[in-house]
């Protein structure tokens, strides 16, 4: 009788220990692979925000056209600009009556002179927007307001952090409620066959002989666990798929690239694997000791 | 397979079961352990398959000092023993025929004979009409049946058998009996058979060690049997 036999062979004698047992993982491995998607989500839309380099410098009110010329040509000495557009104050109405079209309300009160003329500007290098920010800054006698991707990247960056450390702290939690489970549940089954490893120990049996199947048991809900809450989750992040992607659009929040989720999908198997064996085998020193 | 007690104690606490017990037992002899209940014939069995440690002295057996052998060693030696335990040890949820193929496993007994040996055992203790029924639905003396067979399916160098017809009726005592004379004849096979029915003891005349209070009395005659037979029957008298 094979290992894996008798393996099957506990795991149909306690059908509702091993169901526990198989739930807690695939629910631990579900969240695991949720996590991982979302994760996967907020870096497409930081690499969206760091891939549009731009930073526009409003201008302080009254400045004349030299003044205007003096800053275009400081900004183009530069390294890696692609391009400095100047906005004028008639400019920046027609953009604003543009994007209002729809509400005659907010378009009618506006006037030129109450919008500031700005300066767009687009680099190469992320890096240059940081050197232009530090400059003009502080030059308050010409610039009224800085607005650059800095800002959003950083209020993403807090918010990805965030998530990524509740995140973490969650899969730690539901990783060791998994762990535990798996542990008690083989030491309870262990505990049930104590008579049967007594026998076979006195048989002949090896010490290893009697806990392999404890082993494959562990293993088994570790590799299910992962298989079957990948699947569940992957199954959830394409039935959402087009209504969270609307909602991030123009980034494409959930991909539909296989090779991510086959990786995804690969790795929580595996690591599925790494914790059943682990912690089945704390139950098994813990339980057989003869 | 050599077998040696030298001066082999056991203590349960303050109880002294085995006091100075020495006796050695060659490859092919088949041995009975006689004594009354208590006299500490099981618990000689057990120290064989160090299931109990010796309190003092030397158990040595193929060589291997039982007291400082190691784990490997150990199973090893078990799994040249079959053992028929006095209470069958045989696992309750497994068939008859499943028992039979775990012990084959655990001495790694080649997987494209295992199905034939089982057959084979299953038919030399006759229980083929049993082999697919799980231990709580046969009989004392199928399942000492059952027990004999996966003893003898590891085709062991010894087999230990503790009061195997204490259960039986005469007739299934005697076939039982029959049977271990042959495999002992047959295959060279060392069989120790502890009892305390001294009649199967007598007919067989083979060698005896007959314990009482934890001590050896006699260690070694053929015939010392017959004189203990014929002063229970004076006794009765």
């Amino acid at each position: 009788m094979s290992a894996i036999k008798t393996t099957w062979h506990h795991l149909r004698r306690s059908p509702f220990q091993s169901l526990i047992a198989l739930l807690v993982m695939v629910f631990s491995f579900f969240v695991i692979s949720i996590f991982i998607i979302i994760n996967s989500g907020l870096s497409q839309v930081l690499v969206y925000f760091e891939t549009k380099p731009e930073i526009t410098l409003f201008l302080k009110d009254g400045l004349d056209q030299t003044a205007v010329d003096n800053i275009q040509k400081e900004l183009a000495s530069y390294e890696n600009i692609k391009q400095i557009k100047f906005i004028s104050k008639d400019k920046a109405l027609e953009i604003y009556k543009e994007e209002n079209k729809n509400n005659p309300m907010l378009t009618e009160m506006v006037t030129a002179s109450i919008l500031p003329a700005s300066l767009e500007v687009t680099v190469s290098d992320p890096k240059t927007l940081e050197k232009i920010y530090q400059n003009y800054a502080t030059r308050t006698d010409v610039i009224d307001e800085i607005i650059y991707q800095k800002d959003i990247i950083n209020s993403l960056l807090d918010w990805t952090s965030a998530i990524r450390k509740t995140g973490i702290i969650f899969i730690v939690i539901v990783g060791l409620i998994g762990f535990f489970t798996i542990s008690t549940i083989i030491g309870m089954k262990i505990t049930n066959r104590k008579e049967e490893i007594k026998i076979s120990r006195l048989l002949g049996a090896s010490n290893f002989y009697v806990k392999k199947p404890f082993l494959f048991e562990g293993a088994f809900y570790g590799i299910c666990g992962g298989f079957i809450g990948s699947l569940l989750s992957f199954i959830i992040a394409l039935i959402f798929r087009s209504s969270i992607n609307s909602f991030f659009q123009p980034v494409v929040f959930i991909d539909t690239n296989l090779g991510f989720y086959g990786l995804v999908l690969l790795s929580e198997i595996f690591f599925g694997s790494f914790i059943g064996l682990l912690a089945s085998w704390i139950g098994v020193k813990r339980y057989i000791k003869f | 397979m050599e077998i040696i007690f030298d001066k082999v104690d056991k203590n349960f606490g303050v109880i002294n079961a085995l006091k100075d017990i020495s006796f050695e037992i060659n490859q092919g002899e088949f041995v009975f352990i006689v004594g009354h209940s208590g006299a500490g014939k099981s618990t000689i069995l057990k120290l064989i398959l160090n299931q109990l440690k010796a309190s003092n002295g030397k158990i040595t057996i193929d060589g291997v000092d039982l007291s400082h052998g190691t784990k490997d060693e150990i199973d090893q030696i078990r799994r040249k023993i079959g053992v028929i335990f006095q209470d069958y040890q045989l696992i309750m949820d497994k068939s008859v025929e499943e028992n039979i193929a775990l012990i084959l496993d655990i001495v790694s007994y080649p997987k494209d004979k295992i199905q034939s040996k089982i057959d084979e055992v299953i038919k030399q203790v006759n229980l083929n009409n049993r082999r697919f029924l799980f231990p709580s639905q046969l009989s004392g003396g199928e399942l000492q049946r059952a027990a004999l067979a996966r003893a003898l399916a590891i085709e062991p160098e010894v087999i230990l058998a503790d009061e195997p017809t204490g259960n039986l009726d005469p007739e299934n005592a005697w076939n039982l009996v029959k049977l271990l004379k042959d495999i002992n004849e047959k295959n060279n096979t060392t069989i120790i058979m502890t009892t305390h029915n001294y009649e199967i003891v007598e007919s067989l005349n083979k060698r005896k060690i007959e314990i009482k209070d934890g001590q050896i009395v006699d260690s070694g005659s053929k015939d010392s049997s017959k004189k203990h037979i014929h002063s229970k029957k004076h006794e009765r008298n």
